[in-house]
């Protein structure tokens, strides 16, 4: 018999590539649709804010900005809403005793961060070239603080998971609670712009410090005064212990 | 090959409690067909997946050292937006078995043919269950459990089904559930009887049969 890490990583193989099948199957274009889908729609909440004539919060081009902003921000969203749902979608594949949540979990937080990794370099090579904005100077920050934020959302999305299994209605209440996520995470401006108290209130979203690195490691001199690394790397601990504990106490047991 | 240490599992589901197992340590014996009985919702289905490890219990160990299979004829993995080639594939890969091999043996298998390029929610039942039992009988498992076999397809299909599962019996064991005294005394060679939380082994199948009757007329 293989080794169980041997074993668990066929089987998160073997998910991730089911999953492209499954998503967008029977589709003309198949997985392309997965990355060409929330490319369009940033590429049209990027034209509806540069129409209506905003020059930029921070740098020269309104598109680069917006981009280090939403981009990251999608990527979390995404997988903290997907992940919810995962594993109470695949239900059936549970029944195979080589699967369990985490596999399902895992496999689909692999291909969500693939997805959204090639969004970004496809975004900002249009961007550098289209709109002539400049390279990011600190290209392997912005990494970590894309990094950090799926990891936050891998710990959102279990703990969404575990929360939605035991109580169903809490799908329809996070989509509430994170509503205004989008006019938090500074998205479409500069959070060091404002007063200190609002900046304070500011501060307890992880998100927001997301995005703040991912622009520090973008621009030369975005100097967040906001930013606290350790803030959002505690909180993504915090939420990756407390969804894969309470996963492990439900773990292939029906009620 | 199978072994139980003091495991317990109970059911809760809105304030009524169901207990399938209080602390069962038991040994499957080797080398033989062990069919199980017992009433309707005495948890004989839970009983089989827990044996998968389709379900894990609330406390205690279950060790298997042989390849347990799925509950056989399962097909609730299956995706619907996937051809049944792509689903074969799926499970191909999941257990390292040669991809293209599996493909080939299920198409043999199952007569789908040219419909096996077809996603799996156009299938009929009927199809969907002789793909299931083919995909089932493409890997080597050393102990294959089976859920009340229903039959799959015509007379001819059944004869078919029967051969390729008698092959399988030379080298692999099966824990069967079955409502038919038949099929299991022609299948197994012992048995066990799950009645109130409680899994006891008997020797012959009759022991067992008269066992469970005796418990029926309670």
């Amino acid at each position: 018999m293989d080794s169980v890490i041997t074993t668990q990583a066929r089987v998160i193989g073997a998910l991730v590539l089911r999953e492209t099948r499954t998503a967008f199957g029977d589709t003309q274009l198949g997985y392309l649709w997965a990355i060409v889908n929330p490319a369009l729609s940033t590429l049209v909440l990027v034209a509806i804010f540069s129409s209506i004539g905003r020059s930029p919060a921070f740098g020269t081009s309104f598109a680069l900005f917006f981009a280090t902003g939403i981009l990251p921000f999608q990527t979390y969203t995404k997988l903290s809403s997907s992940l919810m749902t995962a594993i109470s979608s695949s239900r059936g594949l549970l029944s195979y005793p080589l699967v369990n949540e985490v596999d399902i979990l895992i496999s689909k937080y692999i291909l969500i961060v693939l997805t959204y990794l090639m969004i970004v370099v496809v975004f900002f090579s249009i961007i550098i070239v289209g709109d002539d904005a400049p390279l990011p100077v600190h290209a392997e920050q912005s990494a970590m603080a894309f990094g950090s934020l799926t990891l936050l959302g891998l710990g959102a999305g279990t703990t969404n998971a575990v929360l939605f299994r035991l109580w169903p209605t809490w799908k329809q209440l996070e989509s509430i609670i994170s509503k205004p996520l989008f006019f938090l995470s500074g998205i479409f401006y500069v959070p060091s712009d404002f007063p200190t108290h609002i900046v304070k209130l500011l501060s307890w979203n992880p998100i927001l410090h997301g995005v703040e690195w991912f622009r520090e490691g973008y621009y030369a001199n975005y100097n967040s005064i906001i930013l606290s690394k350790s803030y959002l790397m505690t909180c993504a601990i915090v939420l990756l212990l407390l969804g894969f504990l309470g996963e492990r106490l439900y773990r292939k047991k029906s009620f | 090959m199978i072994e139980f240490r003091d495991v317990r599992k109970t059911y809760h589901l809105k304030g009524v409690s169901k207990t399938i197992l209080k602390g069962l340590t038991m040994r499957f014996p080797e080398g033989r067909n062990v069919g199980v009985l017992g009433h309707n919702g005495a948890g004989k289905s839970t009983l089989m997946r827990l044996i998968a490890g389709a379900e894990l219990p609330d406390s205690g160990k279950i060790i298997r050292n042989v390849k347990v299979s799925w509950p056989l004829g399962f097909g609730g993995g299956f995706a619907g937006k996937m051809t049944g080639i792509e689903n074969v594939r799926f499970v191909a890969r999941m257990y390292g078995e040669d991809t293209e091999r599996m493909v080939q043996f299920v198409k043999d298998f199952s007569e789908l043919d040219a419909s096996m390029s077809l996603p799996i929610r156009t299938y009929s039942s009927g199809m969907k269950a002789r793909l299931a039992f083919g995909v089932s009988m493409a890997v080597n498992f050393g102990c294959y459990l089976i859920d009340e076999i229903t039959a799959v397809g015509d007379a001819r299909f059944k004869r078919k089904c029967h051969e390729v599962f008698e092959t399988k019996l030379k080298h692999a064991n099966i824990i069967m559930i079955s409502h038919s005294e038949a099929t299991i005394k022609k299948f197994c060679d012992s048995a066990c009887l799950l009645h109130e939380g409680n899994l006891v082994m008997f020797d012959t199948v009759d022991e067992a049969i008269a066992q469970h009757r005796k418990n029926q007329l309670k």
